[in-house]
Order: C-alpha cells, then sequence, then structure tokens
C-alpha cells in the first residue's frame, strides 16, 4: 500500500503514514494543493517553520503511461503569497511510486541557521518499505549544480534527485526546485513561484533517491489501465505535434518563438512591444539548423524522464559541436532573448545554463533582467553584461540578491511602473493585450501569472453549443474550462502538452481518464474531468482567500491597460467584471 | 498603381524557396507584386506547394493552420507583412485564443462543427 512520507526537519525525524481515505483518489497537484489547503496555515510565513513543502507524484506516474513522469510540487510560495503548484519531468517521481510513496511532505525547520541536510532514501528490503538517513550537506553549498550533480552520482550511484540550488539557499522568490534529467543533468525544474526558497528554509538541500529493489506500481484493474494506455499512446503517436519528428520532437517549444512574433504577441523589451526584430534567430527552427551546421548531423529531440514519447527536449552545442546546455525552452529562449533584447542563442545558452547551475526560473529571471534593463542597471540586448549580472544573482551580492527577489521587487527597488506581473509571479511569453484568452487565465489562476494553468479544456463541455466560436461570447466560462482541465492534467502525472494531442483526438482524452480507472479503481467518465478540476480550484481558492487575496488580486498591471501594444496597437480590454464572472457563476 | 511592395518572411524549411537569400532558418524577402496578386498567387511564384506550409499570417493575423487554408483567395495590399511558416509550425488554441485573425479564418472556424478549437486541422479532416 503506498504511503505518505513526512519528513520533519526541525528534529530530523521522518514517519510513514498510511494514505487517508480521503486522500485516497488524489495525486499530484490535486494531493500537493489538498495538503496545503488541510495543513497550512495560510497566513504563515512562507518561509517560517509552519509552511510545508509537498511533493506528489501523479495518478499514473510509475506506471508506464506515456508522457507521465512528473512530479508536483507545492508549498504557500513566497513570490505569490498564495498556493503554488509547480511540476517537473524526471526520473525522480517513476522512483517515488515505485517505492511506493504517494508524497512527501516536509515540515518543521532546523532550529540552527544555515545547516543543511541531504535525505538519503532507500529501500529496505526486509522491512518492505523505504528508509531514509540524514546527511550533512555543508559541502554542496553555494555551488553550481552542474559540478554538484555529478559528485552526488558519485557517491551515491544510480540515484534521482530534487533539490535547490545557490537561489533557494538565498531564500529567493526566484527559486526552483531542480531535478534530474535523463542524462543525469540539473535541468528539470519546478521552477516557478519560489518553492527553492521553501525548501532552502527547511534546511534541506537535496532529496536522494534510490529506489532499487522496491516493488513498483500498484494497479486496480490492469486491463482497464492497459486499455487507456493504448488510446493515449496511438493519439500521442499520430499527432502532428507530438509524434516522433513533428513539431515538438523537432524544434521543441520555441518552435513558438516565430508564431508568436508573427501574431504581434511575443513580449519583447519588457512587454513593450509584442514583435522582436530578432525573433528568427532565436527560434526553434534556428536551433535545428544551428545545431546541424555546428555537429554536422540532424538532431531530434530527447525526453526529459522516462517513458516520453513527445520528447522535445534539446540541446544546443557550441561552435566546436561540444554541448553547451539542455533545454533552450521556448519560454527561457523568450524571457532571456526576446524580452531582454537579446537575438543570440548563445548568450540565452549560457544564461539557461546559469539559470540552471544556481536554481532560478528562467522565467521570473528573464522578466526581471529585462524589468533591470529598463530600470538602467544595463541595456536591453547587452548580452556580456547580462551574464555577469547573472553571475551576482548567482553569487548573491546585494544587487543579486534583489533580482532574486524577483520581477515586482526589482520593479520596486528601481522603480519601473512596468512590471509584466500578476499576484507577484511574472508573466510567461504570451503578451496578453495581443492574446486575451491566455491573459485571462493569467488574471484568474490561482498561481499568478503562468500559462499552464489554462493548457486544454474537456471537449464535451464546448460541445457543439458553439461557445468558442467568438472571443466576445462566453470567455469567462471558457476560461474557466481551461483552468479546471488543466487541474484535473496536473494530477495525472502526465505532462501538459499531452494536451495538444487529446483535445484533438477524443480517444486521447478518454484514454487518459481510464488509465486513471485503472490505476485507482474508479469508474470516472469525462464527465468527472471538470468536477475534478474544481475541486481542487475550490481549495486552491480558499486557502488564497485564507491568505487575504481577493477579486481585487485577479487583475491586470495597470500599464496593460494604458500603454498599447505594438504592432497591433492593442491594450488590455477585458472589464473587470469579465474577470470576475470566471469565479462568479 | 500596378505593383505593390510586400514583406515576406519564411519560416524553417521554407527558407530555402527564397534561394539565395535564405538564412538557413528563416528568408525575409521585400517582393514586388502585381496589383490583385492573392495569396495562391504568391505562393505559386515561390514554388510553394500549399500543402508544405503550415500557419501563416497577413499583417499579424492568423490567415491559414495546416489542414485549414483560409487565406489563398485574399489579395495582397501594398505595405503588407505576410509570415508563412513550415508545416510542422504549431500554435495550440490556448494561445491563439482571443488572438487576431483574418475575418476569413474567424468564418471558416464558425462553419465547422468544432468551433476552431483544435490544434491542428491536418488529420481531423482526412
Amino acid at each position: 500500500m503506498a504511503k505518505i512520507m513526512r519528513i520533519n526537519m526541525t528534529d530530523r525525524t521522518y514517519t510513514f503514514e498510511a494514505v487517508p481515505e480521503q486522500y485516497e483518489l488524489l495525486a499530484g497537484r490535486g494531493l500537493t494543493s489538498t495538503i496545503i489547503h488541510d495543513e497550512v496555515d495560510p497566513m504563515c510565513h512562507p518561509l517560517g517553520p509552519k509552511n510545508k513543502l509537498i511533493l506528489a507524484p501523479g495518478i499514473v506516474t510509475g506506471t508506464g503511461a506515456p508522457t507521465s513522469s512528473r512530479i508536483s510540487v507545492g508549498a504557500k510560495s513566497p513570490l505569490t503569497g498564495g498556493i503554488k503548484e509547480a511540476n517537473a519531468g524526471s526520473g525522480f517521481p517513476p522512483s517515488l511510486v515505485r517505492m511506493g510513496i504517494r508524497a512527501i511532505i516536509v515540515e518543521g525547520q532546523p532550529e540552527e541557521k544555515d545547516t543543511y541536510w541531504l535525505v538519503h532514501l532507500t529501500w529496505d528490503g526486509e522491512a518492505g518499505e523505504p528508509k531514509a538517513e540524514f546527511l550533512p550537506a555543508d559541502e554542496y553549498l553555494g555551488k553550481d549544480l552542474y559540478k554538484v550533480f555529478p559528485k552526488l552520482f558519485k557517491r551515491f550511484g544510480k540515484v534521482n534527485i530534487a533539490g535547490i540550488g545557490a537561489a533557494g539557499e538565498f531564500r529567493y522568490g526566484n527559486s526552483g526546485l531542480v531535478f534530474d534529467d535523463t542524462q543525469g543533468r540539473p535541468a528539470r525544474y519546478a521552477g516557478r513561484g519560489g518553492l527553492g526558497a521553501v525548501m532552502g528554509s527547511k534546511g534541506l538541500k537535496f532529496i536522494v533517491l534510490d529506489s532499487a529493489g522496491a516493488p513498483g506500481a500498484e494497479f486496480a484493474d490492469k486491463e482497464v489501465f492497459d486499455k487507456g494506455r493504448k488510446k493515449l499512446t496511438e493519439a500521442l503517436m499520430s499527432h502532428d505535434i507530438t509524434k516522433p519528428k513533428g513539431a515538438l520532437n523537432s524544434y521543441g517549444t520555441a518552435v513558438l518563438i516565430n508564431i508568436l512574433n508573427e501574431a504581434g504577441g511575443l513580449p519583447t523589451r519588457n512587454f513593450s512591444s509584442g514583435r522582436f526584430e530578432g525573433a528568427a534567430k532565436i527560434a526553434g527552427e534556428a536551433i535545428f539548423e544551428g545545431n546541424k551546421e555546428r555537429t554536422g548531423k540532424e538532431l531530434y529531440n530527447h525526453a526529459c524522464s522516462p517513458g516520453c514519447i513527445i520528447q522535445c527536449s534539446n540541446t544546443w552545442y557550441n561552435e566546436d559541436g561540444t554541448e553547451m546546455v539542455s533545454c533552450q525552452e521556448y519560454e527561457s529562449i523568450w524571457a532571456l532573448g526576446a524580452n531582454c533584447g537579446i537575438d543570440s542563442l548563445d548568450v540565452t545558452g549560457k544564461l539557461i545554463r546559469l539559470c540552471n547551475a544556481y536554481g532560478l526560473d528562467t522565467i521570473e529571471m528573464g522578466t526581471t533582467m529585462a524589468v533591470a534593463m529598463e530600470g538602467g542597471l544595463l541595456e536591453f540586448g547587452d548580452g556580456d553584461k547580462a551574464i555577469k549580472l547573472m553571475r551576482k544573482v548567482g553569487k548573491g551580492t546585494p544587487v543579486g540578491r534583489i533580482l532574486g527577489a524577483g520581477t515586482a521587487t526589482t520593479a520596486k527597488v528601481l522603480g519601473v511602473t512596468r512590471a509584466p506581473v500578476v499576484k507577484g509571479q511574472s508573466m510567461p511569453a504570451y503578451e496578453p493585450r495581443a492574446v486575451k484568452g491566455i491573459g485571462m487565465v493569467y488574471a484568474t489562476g490561482t498561481m499568478g501569472a503562468d500559462h499552464t494553468q489554462g493548457y486544454t479544456i474537456a471537449p464535451e463541455i464546448l460541445g457543439v453549443s458553439g461557445k468558442v466560436d467568438q472571443f466576445d461570447r462566453d470567455k469567462a466560462d471558457l476560461a474557466r474550462g481551461f483552468l479546471e482541465a488543466t487541474a484535473f492534467i496536473d494530477s495525472t502525472g502526465h505532462c501538459l502538452f499531452i494536451a495538444f494531442a487529446i483535445l484533438d483526438i477524443a480517444s486521447g482524452f478518454e484514454g487518459v481518464v481510464e488509465e486513471c480507472n485503472g490505476v485507482l479503481g474508479t469508474n470516472w467518465t469525462m464527465d468527472d474531468v471538470g468536477r475534478i478540476g474544481k475541486e481542487i480550484l475550490a481549495k486552491e481558492r480558499a486557502f488564497n482567500e485564507g491568505a487575504g487575496m481577493t477579486s481585487k488580486d485577479d487583475r491586470m498591471p495597470e500599464f496593460m491597460k494604458t500603454e498599447k501594444l505594438p504592432p497591433h496597437n492593442v491594450t488590455w480590454d477585458i472589464p473587470d467584471a469579465t474577470l470576475d464572472a470566471v469565479w462568479e457563476s | 498603381m500596378n505593383t505593390i511592395q510586400i514583406e515576406l518572411w519564411l519560416y524553417g524549411p521554407l527558407a530555402r524557396y527564397a534561394g539565395e537569400q535564405s538564412q538557413g532558418s528563416y528568408a525575409q524577402l521585400n517582393l514586388e507584386l502585381q496589383a490583385g496578386t492573392t495569396m495562391r498567387d504568391l505562393l505559386e511564384q515561390l514554388g510553394l506547394p500549399p500543402e508544405e506550409r503550415g500557419i501563416t499570417f497577413i499583417n499579424g493575423k492568423l490567415a491559414a493552420l495546416p489542414g485549414l487554408d483560409a487565406d489563398l483567395d485574399i489579395s495582397l495590399q501594398d505595405g503588407d507583412r505576410i509570415g508563412i511558416s513550415h508545416n510542422k509550425s504549431m500554435w495550440p488554441f490556448q494561445y491563439r485564443f482571443g488572438a487576431s485573425q483574418t475575418k476569413e479564418v474567424q468564418e471558416t472556424f464558425r462553419e465547422r462543427p468544432d468551433r476552431g478549437i483544435h490544434h491542428a486541422y491536418t488529420k481531423l479532416d482526412e
């Protein structure tokens, strides 16, 4: 039977608890958000002893379901002051499932300041459950994660790692949890919302997992599961976006750069334009061609985590053919490239590598850097200075610490009014003035500005009623539909990118529901997707309300309502009442 | 006026249709065309088969998607910026919901039973 592991960092003890009955059907985001809702005082200080850090793999993670090796990480966010879930793909979550761990709850806080520990978790064959030891982690502090990860693999063997970099040790509002990718790089992040700082505040530097000998995932009905898995696999293998050598496997997520740029929706130079003249030089197509030139081969992308069919992670190579960084994602290239006026993949590659080395969220870092540029610390487009400034963030110099606090704080310190944030978290790479639908998700979602909150919609709630016919009609319903269906997917353990296939191929969506039934023994249908998502969002919203948030926090920054965005010269013109309508019905 | 000037961007493998002006992963061309040239005419002049192209923009407005050609009869105007991407291009629904589109795309979506919520249309129409 799967257990919940509770790690108490005050006295460095741990327990395994049976999964409470009311949590039996919960996993991933559904479980992290429920535990935070049930156990964390919403008024607590995010970096104090009362906050808790929750790690939970999804419902079908570790089962062999395609593209499902995701882990949700949750806590009260030091960046937004509200609830947070960020997730990452890695070998770590399937290993947790193999060991029968439904969730890890990290709580308490050591009395000694600046002492850090590593939890080494192994399978105890005799006891038939995992066991943990707490080891001092001082030797890894303040160091480049690209140097630390190989040391951990050398010391502990074939393991999976969750941890923090210097950013988490400094308690930055911009700090993520790092996980190992399939090649052991410190490159997969639950990046958003400052969760690394929460882990750091617990004195926990790494969780190292060795699942050798552990039994593996459990199924309520393997036949039902297999039927669902087959349907989803077929959908992913045949859809133009997700299939082998399809859009994502060929060009990565950065295939969107040229598209959003043409659409006038690629935020440029701190959200002062929707089009960047250098966009084509930093697009997915430029990565593909650039790598071909540098390595002499046509390179397709790799899986970030075990069992992924889509395989969208790229590697960028230096001119001499050696590896520079993995991965140059759309969001990362945009944030540290177009949004900073930088049109070089070698510069974005270096900046992304530094983010990975220090434990920073690339989106928050790029938007912060752009605010620093507007605030006069450096010029837009100055890659060399950006790299120097990034190193200060990693070292924790006074200016580095200000930038590490995030975009909103940096804008306050520098007196910059153009701060592209909602609920204290910076916006990703879709200009809401040009793409209004995503703006509604930024504004009304529970996580602050976050594009991954509104990823898909259960097709049956659209039906043939014409609800999505025109943007002018029913947009509040549609935004809510997005938020709900996405909260469900975030709970399954599937990567959100399955959404591309399952929105177009209905049997794929059915397959996801059937996989869940096969694992949990439920009889869910497509009609349950919205209900499950709604229940998760209700808990998240209740937590945020307890933390003091109101509908006034579901708003876009003022400058977007008054400054016209080129090239379409549009402002954010969705009335506040429409935003409020998302949650009023 | 008998001729018009347009700015054309070709992305990914389509850059080769710009010949020597290809930058490898993209091409930017300034073209002089006969007044009244349609998108169909432009593709023909470039020697670019419609099935090789994907998401297409006219002045930042979505004009066509893979499997959904809604722009072939549009007459190009002086000063237009045309962006043509390849058939592996994508623009997921959630990131184009509420974005600018041509009235032809709007009408095409309105006529479809799915109302245009999909990411790709090639497979759906097969």
